[in-house]
């Protein structure tokens, strides 16, 4: 297809006004004899192939099925061949055209629907998606309501039904996508606990770690969640400890060291040891948090979190190899005549390793565009010189005067010439 | 041939000829060195160089250079440590004023297609030093048998000559190859240099026999290190022949026994053909020498495996968090891991500020003054420490997210965000606390990092502590084999299982070179910086510039190949970008057709 087109091109933009890109056609003769081609290729197809008659046609043109099927002998001026040709020009035409638009329309549905699964994937759509799970045993807590009511507040969807896991909070994600009903769990899991039952859970782990894997009492909490971390190896536990019960006492001492004093002399060594445990095994990570109002806050955080993600990881998965965000990326304003594009030049050159804004200032100074430094580089003979075009070039930084030097000069050079996309510059 | 290139004696011919051209190339190497270091001796050096560039008489020796203004002790002592080794190297003899008495006539065939814009010396040459000025130096570099430049060039040359070669060497691979055939290390430099062997790789690429490509970077040879390594190759074969011949012993072969310079370059310049026919024998002889030496090198390439007991783990502590900063916290930090007795070393870490080494064990060998280095394989583990008032000024200045971007890229796979929080410090800053929360549930919940919570620094020393005894622990009865991503890419860490550390690990030297900030950047990648200094040209319409364009050069010839303005001006206008694959449009084309095409000044 496209090798036809490409022998045909002219005749096809011509016919096609629509497009804007094709320059006036510069021969009016062809122009209306085209013109005249495409009516009768539209209206009269039935009445002008008979010109092509039965007699010649078959032995010169490549055989049609539909072309030798009107046998009407009419008078014309045009010999048959050349009707021949311009009928099947213009059926080609037609079909050229055809194919085009449906490649257009299909091009037009295919962008739309990635338009639609993009914005699926933004926050907000996200977020709708969303359905945040509570265990009913968290509810029976004294202040949990402030979850209830935030997540009611925000208008975020929330479920009450008995998780896997006591006492935690889970994530699941519709995909509208896939279908109805179709939805995925999260693997962010939160489990709210006392401080008494995180100190329970320290010290089965303890317990645990000291017996070197012999079997000992895991205690209430510690036994489903490693059973439920055996399930699915892939959940990421997050543990939150309430401690509001306890005010920090006088001494300025952390309720927790002083529990833990009194629960069988453990050191904060010990609870540390347990959580790098638990980290490194279980992948479990630990917030101290003062309440229900921070238990909400971090819940929050969470959903928002998830509701974040996909829309990152797709526009993360960058094609370049640098993060593209940072405050070197932001760019310089350009205005329609073209002021600002100097600095947008000096901002290139700064762009090479280790080169300072007042070298490339320099440079910009005696080559105040790329096509002026291209034509100096053009204007030297040897590679030895193009190489070295920058290295005298004066340098004014700080009172003192110093050369760009050879180094800089070169990568300059290479990185405006080189023809290897991959060539390393440094 | 590479005509356009200088002897080893000469210098970038940008200045007029200094009669020290071997003082001011060490000088330059020194000064370039130490700016690419960002050290504050770049300028001693340049000025010192400005006064050797006006000093118009050949200096002997680097004492004689003292008179000269900016000339220290320091630096002469530099020279001279050169000059000692040049002429171990180079006889005795040999001159180190402009002088190239020695350069052969071979070279000059080849030279005649450049003409350097020098003034022939007429006035005072007459003296046998100055007339071979401008073509005879421009003798052709053949690096010298046995160094660094002269094994890259045969490996390249081998590997390029198996069949279905992937046709380049990343740096470990063609580092582990060359070094049987190189008297020095690759890796370790001398004692009281600060190089090695590969430093000669720099002037290999320098000469236009190597090229450097990609990231992570790949070796290969041009046409010109082709042609030369071909007859190094070819010399190489004859040598070990004669040899062969003369020793016709219990079938040592030994290459070291490299004597006078002189005689060596006349070898590596016979023709290839006849050395060529008798590739087949002497490749046996090749094979059977490469087993034995490499058998000796690869224990320092890191091939082979560490074995339980044959290792310690240390924590590695980046120079950052231990130095710099007026207040002492950051003392504080190796206060009490010392306090701790934690096994640690301070050292520069390119990305993250704590990791875990695994450590060979290493004995001084009998003899030696120096232990050998001892192997070190870098744990999964990688933390970066913030502060809560540190995390809000990184959020602030976009640091942020780019360290998270290099963490996530660093090869480790398991990257650790250590927060502390420091109690309410948090609800003083310029952040609001729950932006600050917010960002870190971020960090854990879509980048995948694990987010431990402490208090001060304290509880990071005492986290810190732990984490290296248990680490220990884990790995006692591990037997650890190293891995490289050069080689075989990165493995996804998914698959391995909870609670079993991996112990397919990398090489400290490989991780800690391949996150190195702003280091090999591609031209590529610099074009696509520099498009996206364009304000509203974004990451995703640079890339998909790039697409068509890879490089400055292809997007100037494309505006070559337009037949009219408005055609150029219109280049880039439908190119599509994204994931919604919308146009660049005419006004961002528009603006770039002015930046490339502007014949005169920009405004």
């Amino acid at each position: 297809m496209s090798l036809l087109r490409r022998a045909k091109t002219w005749e096809i933009s011509d016919s096609e006004g629509s497009d804007a890109e094709t320059k006036p056609d510069l021969n009016p003769e062809v122009a209306t004899e085209t013109k005249e081609d495409q009516s009768s290729g539209d209206q009269n197809r039935s009445v002008l192939p008979a010109a092509a008659g039965r007699q010649s046609a078959p032995s010169l043109s490549p055989p049609r099925p539909q072309g030798s099927g009107t046998p009407s002998p009419t008078r014309k001026r045009r010999t048959k061949e050349e009707i021949e040709a311009d009928r099947q020009k213009a059926k080609e035409r037609k079909e050229e055209r055809e194919r085009q638009r449906a490649a257009r329309v299909q091009e037009k549905e295919e962008r739309r629907e990635a338009a639609e699964r993009l914005k699926s994937l933004r926050p907000e759509n996200c977020l709708k998606c969303l359905t945040v799970r509570l265990d009913p045993a968290l509810l029976q807590q004294d202040g949990s309501d402030i979850l209830l009511d935030t997540l009611a507040a925000f208008e975020w969807r929330f479920s009450i039904e008995s998780q896997q896991l006591s006492h935690s909070i889970t994530w699941t994600r519709d995909l509208p996508q896939q279908g109805e009903d179709v939805s995925v769990e999260e693997e962010q899991v939160v489990l709210v606990l006392g401080l008494a039952d995180f100190m329970d859970m320290v010290i089965s782990v303890k317990r645990m770690l000291d017996s070197e894997g012999e079997e000992t009492e895991r205690g209430s909490f510690l036994s489903p969640l490693l059973e439920c971390l055996n399930r699915d190896a892939q959940k990421v536990v997050t543990l939150l400890v309430i401690e509001s019960n306890y005010s920090i006492n006088a001494c300025g001492e952390h309720p927790r060291d002083e529990m833990l004093q009194s629960k069988l002399g453990m050191k904060n060594v010990d609870i540390e040891e347990v959580l790098v445990y638990l980290q490194l095994c279980k992948n479990i990570s630990l917030v101290f948090l003062d309440g229900w109002q921070d238990v909400t806050d971090h819940v929050c955080a969470v959903t928002k979190a998830l509701s974040k993600r996909p829309f990152k990881l797709l526009t993360e998965r960058a094609e370049l190899p640098f993060c593209v965000d940072g405050s070197w990326a932001s760019g310089v304003r350009v205005e329609r005549d073209g002021s600002g594009l100097v600095e947008v030049w000096s901002k290139q050159i700064q762009q090479l390793n280790r080169v300072s804004p007042a070298v490339a200032s320099a440079v910009t100074a005696s080559y105040p565009s790329p096509q002026l430094l291209l034509q100096a580089y053009q204007s030297l003979a040897s590679e030895e010189e193009r190489k070295g075009l920058l290295a005298g070039l004066l340098v004014k930084s700080g009172g003192k005067e110093r050369r760009i030097g050879p180094e800089i000069s070169a990568r300059v050079y290479r990185c405006v010439t080189a023809q290897n996309p991959q060539l390393v510059l440094d | 041939m590479p005509a356009s290139e200088p002897v080893r004696l000469g210098r970038k011919r940008v200045l007029p000829a200094c009669p020290n051209p071997l003082f001011l190339r060490w000088l330059t190497e020194l000064r370039d060195e130490a700016r690419e270091k960002g050290l504050k001796t770049q300028y001693t050096y340049q000025k010192a160089l400005s006064s050797l560039n006006k000093y118009p008489l050949p200096l002997r020796n680097a004492k004689e250079a003292k008179i000269l203004q900016n000339f220290g002790d320091g630096i002469c002592k530099i020279l001279d440590e050169k000059l000692q080794r040049y002429h171990q190297e180079n006889g005795a003899d040999a001159q180190i004023q402009s002088v190239s008495s020695a350069a052969p006539p071979a070279g000059r065939a080849d030279n005649n297609s450049v003409a350097p814009s020098r003034k022939k010396n007429s006035a005072g040459d007459g003296g046998k030093d100055r007339a071979p000025d401008g073509k005879k130096k421009r003798r052709e570099y053949v690096p010298q048998k046995r160094s660094g430049g002269h094994a890259v060039l045969l490996t390249l040359y081998r590997q390029s000559q198996i069949p279905d070669s992937k046709g380049f060497m990343f740096k470990l691979e063609l580092q582990a190859e060359a070094q049987p055939l190189c008297d020095k290390s690759f890796t370790v430099p001398d004692l009281g240099s600060k190089y090695t062997a590969w430093t000669s790789v720099s002037t290999l690429i320098q000469k236009n026999l190597l090229i450097k490509t990609h990231n992570p970077a790949r070796y290969s040879l041009t046409e010109e290190g082709l042609a030369l390594a071909e007859r190094l190759a070819a010399a190489e074969r004859q040598t070990t022949e004669e040899e062969e011949e003369e020793e016709e012993g219990p079938g040592v072969v030994d290459l070291t026994g490299s004597d006078d310079g002189e005689g060596e370059e006349d070898r590596t310049h016979p023709t290839g053909s006849a050395a060529g026919q008798q590739s087949s024998d002497t490749d046996a002889s090749c094979s059977s020498e490469k087993p034995q030496s490499s058998q000796t090198t690869s224990r320092h390439q890191g091939g082979g495996c560490l074995l339980p007991g044959t290792y310690e783990i240390i924590l590695c502590v980046d120079f950052i968090e231990t130095t710099g900063g007026s207040n002492h916290r950051k003392q504080e930090l190796v206060k009490e891991l010392q306090r701790n007795r934690v096994n640690f070393d301070i050292r520069k870490l390119n990305v993250g500020d704590f990791l875990w080494v695994a450590r060979e064990k290493v004995t001084p060998v009998p003899g030696q003054l120096r232990v050998p280095a001892g192997r070190e394989l870098v744990l999964d583990y990688i933390i970066e420490r913030k502060r809560m008032d540190d995390l809000c000024g990184s959020i602030i200045d976009g640091r942020f997210r780019e360290q998270k971007f290099r963490l996530k890229r660093c090869g480790l796979h398991r990257p650790v965000y250590l927060v502390e929080e420091h109690g309410t410090a948090a609800s003083h800053l310029s952040l609001p606390e729950a932006t600050l929360q917010q960002a870190i549930v971020n960090t854990q919940v879509v980048d995948g990092f694990f987010v431990k919570r402490v208090q001060d620094v304290r509880e990071s020393a005492a986290y810190l502590t732990i984490m290296t005894r248990y680490l220990n622990k884990v790995y006692q009865n591990r037997t650890l084999s190293c891995r490289s991503r050069e080689l075989e890419g990165d493995v996804c860490g998914a698959e391995e299982e909870r609670g079993v550390p991996s112990c397919s690990l990398i090489s400290f030297a490989e991780f800690n070179h391949g996150a190195v900030k702003n280091k090999c950047q591609t031209v590529r990648e610099v074009f696509a910086r520099q498009l996206m200094q364009i304000s509203g040209l974004s990451g995703d319409k640079a890339a998909a510039i790039l697409e068509h364009y890879s490089t400055p050069h292809s997007l100037m010839a494309a505006y070559e190949r337009c037949a009219s303005e408005a055609e150029k001006e219109k280049l880039l206008a439908s190119v599509r970008y994204g994931k919604l694959k919308r146009n660049v449009g005419p006004a961002l084309s528009r603006t770039v057709y002015q930046l490339y095409c502007t014949q005169g000044p920009l405004s």
